[in-house]
């Protein structure tokens, strides 16, 4: 199955890529991630609970991040299995900026998948894997937007607390 | 092959159904007709604890006429669509779509709940279901909630429908007289399945433009979808010299499946193909 496309995110670039070096963001954002740990440097390990209809399954496996380039690329070597099936490849993941404020993700892969899920899943395998890159992508767009927020918040907050310590020494100055 | 060990309900009403769903949460999976769930039980797929068997509630077979609206129970099964003198009469399009599907076998014991409860993305149904804009009325323990075909099928075997809940019956306006409507489907030889489907309702003005078009694609892409790029071609103008234009759009912004049988190129080409057959098909049917 090769899977390969582009999707742009709000954010700069290097906020991308620490979202996508952060294993415990990224569990979050990972349709049926139960747990993804650090194994080592730049490998990982995790359990996903996953499926469509009926054919849900628990699959886990190890991710290896390799060619490392920050903040611009990486190459995913993955490895996985389950009861219905396996999966084993590699692709590629690209960050461009766009401008100051979005970023390009292009990702490139060839996935093997076999075993009994292959049989019947044939048909919608490659539309089961778009599904959730697509849901993915969004929910890396949500924590992204949730961590602009955030950090805008407590600029704001920063800020008011500047201004009253200001306020404050100038008024000690008046009184003298 | 044998599926794994599971405990056999039966549920004798819609609420005995729910009842059950709750108890038994995730390990609980609804029975209709069975022809895509028994076999990826029988792959060790699917290993549901509990199954429970919709098919001894009687109300949910039904097919009436409730106050000028057709109502299929979601337990009729194809054969009963496809043979029901109600549907034929009203929703021809409906009985024509259910006669195309899978084999005798699969249209004795198939249902149309379960059908597009499943939502395979190559299922005949849904693109009958999405020309003819039926309601489809989903019942939980919050109670009974009525959604359209356009709002129904969300993604990849992903459907409105939520955990708990059960399809009980899909609804629809008869087909005004007049109108031309044709289901022309390009046949998965092996499966039945469609490859393409694509679904058509047709109005014809008194000026010989075309007042309305609705069409319904299945097997294209991951869902199924009102192909509104081809209907808004349509709509206004002269149908003989319009369609093959507009046909030419059915397979526009769609991200069209690829796997053995067919590549995304040929699956859109057969949506453009058949989607001028079902236009031509439906224009030839339909008087002004």
């Amino acid at each position: 199955m090769k899977l390969a496309g582009e999707t742009v995110l709000s954010a700069p670039r290097e906020r991308v890529w620490n979202l996508f070096n952060d294993p415990a963001r990224l569990a979050k954002l990972i349709p049926g991630c139960e747990k993804l740990e650090m194994l080592g440097p730049d490998e990982y390990g995790g359990t996903l609970n996953v499926g469509i209809a009926s054919v849900k399954g628990v699959y886990s496996g190890k991710l290896k991040l390799e060619d490392k380039r920050a903040p611009a690329h990486y190459r995913m070597v993955v490895d996985g299995k389950g009861k219905q099936g396996f999966m084993r490849g590699s692709g590629t993941l690209d960050l461009e900026a766009r401008g100051a404020k979005s970023t390009a993700v292009k990702y490139a892969g060839d996935v093997q998948v076999g075993g009994p899920l292959v049989q019947v899943g044939q048909r919608v395998i490659d539309s089961a894997a778009k599904m959730m890159l697509g849901q993915f992508f969004a929910a890396a767009e949500a924590e992204l937007e949730a961590e602009a927020a955030g950090t805008v918040a407590r600029q704001g907050l920063m800020l008011n607390l500047w201004r009253s310590i200001v306020r404050l020494v100038a008024s000690l100055f008046r009184r003298t | 092959m044998y599926p794994s060990a599971f405990d056999y309900h039966r549920a004798a009403s819609v609420k005995d159904a729910l009842r059950m769903l709750s108890e038994y949460g995730e390990d609980g999976k609804l029975l209709a007709g069975g022809h895509s769930l028994i076999p990826i039980m029988k792959l060790r797929l699917a290993q549901p604890a509990h199954l429970i068997d919709l098919s001894g509630v009687r109300e949910l077979a039904e097919i009436r006429d409730e106050s000028g609206k057709i109502v299929v129970g979601a337990m009729a099964t194809h054969r009963a669509v496809e043979s029901s003198a109600l549907v034929r009469a009203k929703l021809g399009l409906l009985a024509q779509c259910a006669a195309m599907i899978g084999d005798i076998q699969v249209r004795n014991r198939g249902t149309i709940g379960g059908s597009i409860a499943h939502a395979d993305p190559a299922a005949d149904y849904p693109a009958a279901v999405l020309a003819l804009e039926g309601e489809i009325t989903i019942e939980g323990a919050a109670g009974r909630r009525v959604v359209k075909a356009a709002d129904f099928f969300l993604d990849l075997m992903t459907t409105a429908v939520r955990p708990g809940e059960i399809v009980t019956q899909l609804a629809f306006a008869p087909i005004p007289p007049g109108r031309g409507f044709a289901y022309l489907k390009h046949r998965q030889p092996a499966s039945g399945f469609a490859t393409v489907g694509v679904a058509a309702v047709i109005a014809i003005a008194k000026n010989a433009t075309c007042e309305s078009a609705r069409v319904g694609i299945t097997g294209l892409g991951p869902k199924p979808f009102r192909a509104k790029a081809v209907e808004s071609a349509l709509a206004g103008n002269p149908p003989a010299q319009a369609t093959a234009a507009a046909a030419a759009r059915a397979a526009d912004g769609i991200d069209a499946l690829a796997d053995i049988h067919a590549s995304a190129e040929f699956r859109a080409e057969l949506a453009r193909v058949y989607t001028r057959r079902a236009l031509e098909a439906a224009m030839a049917r339909a008087a002004v």
